[in-house]
């Protein structure tokens, strides 16, 4: 009882509640993704029906609170949410959100990869909700208007390679005899390997003009575009990763599945560079008196 | 296979990425000890790579938006090898009042092939402020200086954080080195002429506790001197550092013992007379000179274009005005148009 006392206690305030309800859209959203899979798998359906509306109403419905969370946040403290893990999980959970919502709506095919792609919302759900909302100063250096381009496009990239990563893990997860029959029901793994690789070259177009907008943002911040510093290195790897991951597919008949494996890997390391790297990093966007 | 076919292949490709990528790994531990070579050297294959398959594979050359992608690729690696040979930058520590001057700088590095003209750049310190948070975390930095404004006067403008001045090409940054300088007069017994000079002492406040420098007049002894600052610094409060509202009391060693002046005092030491004129500050800039940033940049972007071109006319409208699943039935075939077709003859 004290501890969910003291849990509570650091985290009264106005964002909150919005933050807990979106997340519980997304659990909605998840729920009804996987019994849609169940439906769908069962024949219990036509496919096409199979609770895809109340997905994405759940989903839309999530990221519409966690745009509330996010305003009200940025009224409390007047800033917006781009400078501690707290407000980077707190927005990426709307961006990728928003994001997977437009394509689901727009791209039908990609539909059955709810079942993969909002768990790995969970992923940043559970994280932040482990956190305290404390506030820290804004940076000198962010009132610039490069941040938006950044962030923007960095938002984009990391969009995509999440579609492109539930396409993959799905191809993956049907691999496994346990799982197989659950998804026997949807598009062959040609299809979705040739959708898979599509969302990463358009995430590559995207991850390159992230690089681009952060290396203006960069010399104007701190008078050098590039220097190789942690985040800097673990971002370029990341885009020569999936610029390899492409050429290999071109170079080689690379087998679907691991074709697969390549799109989670590049998944994984840029989602090391987003939140991984200021573990290891002190010394990125910090101020020194 | 001729020379130029294997050369292009797309195997070198692949071996080429793996091999900068190692190299990157290897550099981020160790930038000083490992030679930048090691980055060079994949680069250059990869260079030599994509030469060879723009002029072999139609598979690129035909293609324009992703000839030009690639193509910029190319000449970015090409741009950041001359800025690095032609790059510029250096440190500068200015007083409020001082104009800028090439003597000044300090740490200089420059490329073999600099040729720019720092001594034509003009430009007068005047005051600064800057914010801190609760806790003494920095804010904005707002530094003014006084340009010429191209007929015969002076405008004003503030620079900081991400707001360089730039002149003749060079870029200012204002750093979080900055301080206090007590001006010292020193008149030496005999007669000679007076000699005014300032102190820089250390950041602040960084060692707000360590305000402490030595000064050799000339002809005189090497001075001892402390600055005890008031600038009203509370660490746990919002707070703005402002030289023009800070005072300062300097101490200063004599045979005797120990001094303190306020401004305008003066304390008789072996072989003169030292005043303390005035309290003022000085501010610390990294100069920075690239003439290839313009050209990187719009490189950078012309390729990102033309692989976007590639990918809309590849994937292109057809796919983005994905229809209505429950028309054909089968969900995933829907926009897919080739990829579907295959698998289905398949089937
Ligand atoms: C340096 C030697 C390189 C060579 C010889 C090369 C060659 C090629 C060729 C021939 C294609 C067209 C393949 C096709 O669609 O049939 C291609 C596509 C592409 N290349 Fe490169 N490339 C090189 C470097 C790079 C680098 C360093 C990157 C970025 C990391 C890159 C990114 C791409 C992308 C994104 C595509 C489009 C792939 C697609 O449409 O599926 N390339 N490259």
């Amino acid at each position: 009882m004290e501890a969910v006392k003291d849990w509570l206690s650091v985290r009264m305030v106005a964002e909150m509640p919005w933050l807990w309800a979106g997340l519980a859209a997304y659990a909605m959203a998840t729920w009804t993704a996987l019994e849609g899979i169940r439906l769908r798998a069962a024949g219990a359906m036509p496919a096409v029906t199979v609770r895809e509306g109340r997905v994405l109403f759940w989903l839309m419905l999530g990221v519409g609170l966690l745009t509330v969370s996010l305003a009200q946040r940025w009224v409390r403290i007047g800033h917006g949410p781009f400078v501690n893990l707290f407000e980077l999980l707190v927005s990426q959970l709307f961006s990728l959100g928003l994001v997977y919502a437009v394509v689901y709506w727009r791209f039908p095919q990609v539909r059955p990869t709810a079942v993969v792609v909002l768990p790995i919302l969970w992923i940043l759900g559970l994280w932040v909700l482990m956190l305290e909302p404390e506030a820290v100063p804004y940076p000198p250096t962010y009132y610039n208007d490069w941040l938006w381009a950044h962030v923007g496009f960095g938002k984009l990239f990391l969009g995509f390679a999440l579609v492109g990563t539930g396409l993959a893990g799905l191809i993956l997860a049907r691999a496994h005899p346990r799982l197989e029959p659950w998804l026997r029901r949807l598009p062959p793994d040609e299809v979705l390997d040739n959708l898979a690789w599509r969302f990463m070259l358009l995430a590559f177009v995207f991850d390159s003009l992230m690089l681009i907008a952060g290396a203006v943002w960069a010399q104007d911040a701190w008078g050098r575009y590039w220097s190789w510093d942690a985040l800097e290195t673990s971002s370029f790897l990341t885009w020569l990763a999936l610029g390899g991951a492409l050429h290999a597919r071109l170079a080689y008949r690379v087998p679907l599945r691991l074709g697969a494996a390549f799109i989670v890997t590049v998944f994984v390391l840029a989602f090391l560079t987003y939140f991984g790297t200021p573990f290891y990093s002190e010394a990125a966007h910090k101020g020194i008196i | 296979m001729s020379l130029g076919r294997r050369l292009a292949s797309l195997k070198l490709t692949v071996v080429g990425m793996l091999l900068l990528a190692v190299a990157v790994g290897l550099r981020y531990g160790d930038p000083d000890r490992v030679s930048v070579w090691v980055l060079v050297i994949p680069m250059a294959l990869l260079a030599l790579n994509l030469l060879a398959a723009i002029a072999t594979n139609p598979r690129i050359h035909r293609r324009g938006g992703l000839l030009a992608f690639h193509v910029s690729l190319l000449v970015l690696v090409i741009l950041a090898a001359i800025g690095r040979l032609t790059l510029y930058e250096a440190h500068v520590e200015l007083l409020e009042g001082q104009a800028f001057s090439v003597s000044q700088v300090f740490d200089v590095r420059a490329g073999p092939l600099h040729s720019g003209e720092l001594h034509r750049v003009r430009f007068v310190q005047g005051p600064w402020t800057v914010s801190y948070s609760p806790g003494l975390v920095r804010g904005p930095t707002r530094s003014t200086v006084h340009v010429p404004d191209g007929r015969g006067g002076w405008e004003s403008r503030v620079v900081g954080d991400d707001t360089p001045l730039v002149l003749e090409g060079y870029r200012f940054y204002t750093t979080f080195n900055k301080g206090f300088a007590p001006i010292l007069t020193w008149i030496p017994d005999g007669g000679g002429p007076a000699y005014t000079g300032a102190v820089h002492m250390p950041s602040y406040p960084l060692f707000d506790f360590r305000q402490v420098n030595t000064w050799t007049p000339p002809g005189g002894p090497e001075l001892r001197l402390w600055l005890h600052v008031d600038a009203g610094l509370k660490g746990d409060e919002a707070w703005v550092l402002d030289g023009r509202r800070a005072t300062a009391r300097l101490a200063v060693r004599t045979p005797e013992g120990r001094v303190e002046l306020e401004p305008g005092e003066s304390v008789r030491l072996p072989g003169g007379v030292l005043r303390y004129e005035r309290l003022s500050t000085w501010m610390g800039y990294k100069i920075f000179y690239d003439p290839t940033l313009r050209w990187l940049f719009v490189t950078s972007v012309l390729g990102v274009l033309g692989l976007a071109a590639h990918y809309w006319r590849r994937f292109g409208a057809g796919w983005m005005a994905a229809r209505d699943p429950a028309r054909s039935g089968r969900d995933w075939e829907a926009g897919l148009g080739e990829a579907a077709a295959a698998v289905r003859r398949r089937s």
